[in-house]
């Protein structure tokens, strides 16, 4: 399995355009996918675009060294649902952490920053009967991940296909 | 002892890459012949199947072997105008870490004399090469006659060993410069050939008062237990990203403290003069108040929790220490292991402040709390605000290509490819990166309406032009890196990153184009003469990432 996943988690990134320079930092944008859970968000689509928070230095880090990322998420297809709202999350991968950004705008546009290395960004269908200081409730209806999450061992891989991974703590 | 050898069998066989690396070069030299030794790396990660025996495709060099002058701390040497300064680059010997190792300065000292000098002076440089090399001095950011812009080949001819060169030096604008050899500079600025010029406003002065001004050259040098790790002859090795050190160093040593007392405001100036390395500066958990970068002061000063730095910028900042204690200055990063595709907090400590004794006097609290607005600033750059909005004049495209490279680095960069970061803090990929030398990897400046790249790329301006350059560090490349892009003897303002303006606008000449990024300057073409432009990561300069433009004079007095 974790052969074939850089090539799955590959897939889900926008697909590269050899030979065309683009002029936006596109490489580092993040697909949101729908989920097909909920029927009416199956049309959605979307994306995370990513951008250094403005900083004197023009990168923007924190003390610790994270980057500081503005993040502006923009969606369509998400139908409304009376007595619900989508709303939108951040989380680590192990999911330890994670911080509730809202519910998504009537424009489906919605800005936050993060500093996480690795992260996934996801809108889930919450009731109006939603606490606000819990976590999610409802079924996810789109996601995507930073592309810094398509890093991961090198070991069964490439130059290192007899490597076993299992030593390195993976499996 | 037979206990302790079956302890390390055992443990080589629980975390197999130990075992893989028993073919490694990391004997000391066993003739007088140089050798190569293989830098230190991480023992865990596995060896690369293939590149057991693998070495860089150069010869090795050292400076020679004999044993030149013990090297002194550097001094600080005021200038008037008019003034001569005789400057000698030459071997010395440095102790670094209790190693004894053969490097190069600057009249004798590390790291060169620091020259104070006032805005608007001129100065006579007379240098002079003692090594066995031939060399040139670049003053980095100043906007001076490019007859003595130090470019081997554009404005001189290199300087032999035995020979001598009169610059004489023009100080236009206040603030922070430095400089450094452009011949060689991997590893003649590696040695140690480096140093500060400071040049005092004529007029109003940078800031509010602060009790102490500190400089703080940051560098890192690449060593093992036998040395400094050796260069590439007839190309620079660590093509690929650079060489990183793993030794850190703050104006030449490893355990660089100050003393000062509670409440003392500290004005920093800072230089990163390291090949590859950027830093992330934090002063423990204190604010940095940032004043001024490579050549002027900001629009307004500016708050903010660290100082990263690119190789060849300068900031200076302004930190208050409050209490009694001792404070760390750290390069505070976010590391990556490729191979383990994860990212790891890293500390490297680069200086410490003690801080005890009495109250300072006066007390500078509440005006370090305050930033203030440079009018004069803002209203410099009003002159060019209406370019902002224009299409780009020149647009560039960074990327790399790569030529022979063992299969098995070419495999892993193409997982390593998966994820790049907008910028390499750390090298994640040492043995790989040692490899790569400048036979084998060109980094390319892509002029987007010709087509030529680098040094093909002779672009013809007027004084007095003001150019917008758009540069897009193509992410699409094999191994994409981010870029600290230079301009000699012109100053530039980043105006926007990824379409976002900057809202608190410097006069720069060295920003970095971080990987995926599309970042615009807008080049004041003030200075007459031949210049160029490249990448400040030493081996991608040597392995082609600069272009050359010039600028016709309009008869206009400096």
């Amino acid at each position: 399995m974790i052969t074939l996943l850089p090539f799955l988690l590959g897939g889900l990134m926008m697909p590269p355009t050899p030979g065309v320079c683009v002029w936006t930092p596109e490489y580092y944008q993040i697909a949101l996918l729908p989920t097909r859970r909920v029927p009416e968000a199956r049309q959605a689509e979307g994306a995370a675009h990513v951008s250094f928070v403005e900083s004197p230095f023009g990168i923007a880090v924190t003390r610790a060294g994270h980057y500081r990322y503005k993040l502006e998420l923009r969606v369509s297809g998400l139908r409304e649902i009376e007595g619900h709202s989508y709303v939108a999350w951040l989380a680590t991968p192990d999911l330890k952490d994670y911080q509730r950004l809202g519910p998504m705008p009537a424009n489906n546009v919605l800005s936050t920053e993060v500093y996480w290395n690795k992260f996934i960004v996801f809108i889930t269908l919450e009731t109006a009967a939603a606490p606000e200081d819990a976590s999610w409730q409802g079924p996810v209806v789109m996601r995507g991940m930073s592309r810094s999450g398509l890093m991961h061992t090198m070991a069964g891989h490439g130059p290192y296909q007899q490597e076993p991974c299992t030593v390195y703590g993976y499996y | 002892m037979r206990c302790r050898a079956a302890v390390a069998a055992l443990w080589m066989l629980t975390v197999p890459a130990l075992g893989q690396h028993q073919h490694h070069h990391m004997a000391p030299p066993v003739s007088d012949s140089l050798q190569w030794r293989m830098p230190p790396m991480d023992m865990s990660m596995p060896m690369m199947p293939g590149l057991e025996d693998a070495l860089p495709p150069t010869q090795p060099l050292l400076p020679s072997m004999t044993t030149p002058p013990q090297a002194r701390p550097g001094e600080v040497i005021p200038l008037a105008d008019g003034d001569t300064l005789h400057l000698t680059a030459g071997p010395v010997t440095r102790t670094i870490n209790g190693q004894s190792l053969t490097m190069y300065g600057y009249n004798g000292q590390y790291p060169g004399p620091m020259l104070e000098v006032q805005q608007g002076s001129t100065v006579i440089v007379q240098f002079h090469n003692h090594l066995e090399e031939p060399t040139t001095v670049h003053w980095h950011g100043l906007r001076l006659d490019s007859r003595f812009d130090g470019i081997a080949g554009i404005s001189q001819a290199p300087v032999a060993q035995g020979e001598a060169f009169t610059y004489e030096l023009y100080f236009p604008d206040d603030g922070l410069y430095w400089y450094h050899p452009h011949l060689r500079e991997d590893m003649q600025q590696d040695l140690g050939l480096y140093g500060n010029i400071r040049v005092h406003p004529g007029g109003e002065p940078e800031a509010a008062p602060v009790h102490l001004e500190q400089l703080l050259i940051l560098d890192d040098v690449l060593l093992d237990k036998h040395g400094l790790i050796p260069w590439g002859e007839e190309v620079p090795t660590h093509a690929l990203m650079g060489r990183f050190g793993n030794v850190m160093l703050t104006n030449g040593v490893t355990d660089f403290a100050i003393d000062v007392r509670p409440g003392t405001a500290v004005r920093f100036f800072i230089t990163n003069v390291a090949n590859a390395r950027s830093f992330n500066v934090t002063f423990g958990n204190l604010p940095v108040k940032v004043i001024a970068s490579d050549i002027s002061r900001f629009e307004r000063q500016a708050f903010a929790e660290s100082v990263p730095i690119a190789p060849a910028e300068r900031y200076i900042v302004d930190v208050l220490f409050p209490e009694t204690g001792t404070v760390a200055i750290t390069n505070s990063i976010q590391a990556i292991d490729h191979f383990r595709g994860e990212f790891y907090p890293h500390v490297d400590t680069l200086a410490f402040v003690h801080v005890q004794g009495a109250e300072a006097v006066p007390d500078h609290r509440a005006a370090f709390g305050q930033a203030r607005e440079n009018a004069t600033v803002t209203n410099d750059i009003d002159a060019y605000r209406s370019h902002f909005d224009r299409p780009p004049d020149k647009e560039l495209e960074l990327s790399v290509r790569v030529q022979q490279l063992p299969l098995a680095i070419m495999l892993s960069m193409e997982i390593d490819t998966l994820y790049v970061p907008p910028v390499e803090w750390n090298d994640a990929m040492p043995m790989m990166n040692w490899l790569s030398t400048g036979a084998q990897v060109t980094w390319v400046l892509r002029e987007l309406s010709s087509g030529l790249e680098n040094m093909d790329i002779q672009w013809s301006f007027t004084q007095g032009d003001v150019v917008k350059v758009r540069l897009f560090n193509n992410p699409r490349s094999f191994h994409p890196m981010h870029h600290p892009v230079h301009f000699h003897g012109q100053r530039f303002l980043v105006l926007e990153i990824d379409g976002v303006r900057s809202s608190n606008l410097v006069w720069k000449d060295t920003a970095t184009v971080p990987v995926g990024s599309t970042v615009d300057f807008l080049v004041d073409m003030s200075n007459p003469g031949s210049w160029m432009a490249h990448c400040h990561i030493s081996e991608h300069l040597q392995s082609g990432m600069m272009l050359g433009f010039t600028v016709e004079a309009q008869n206009q007095p400096r």
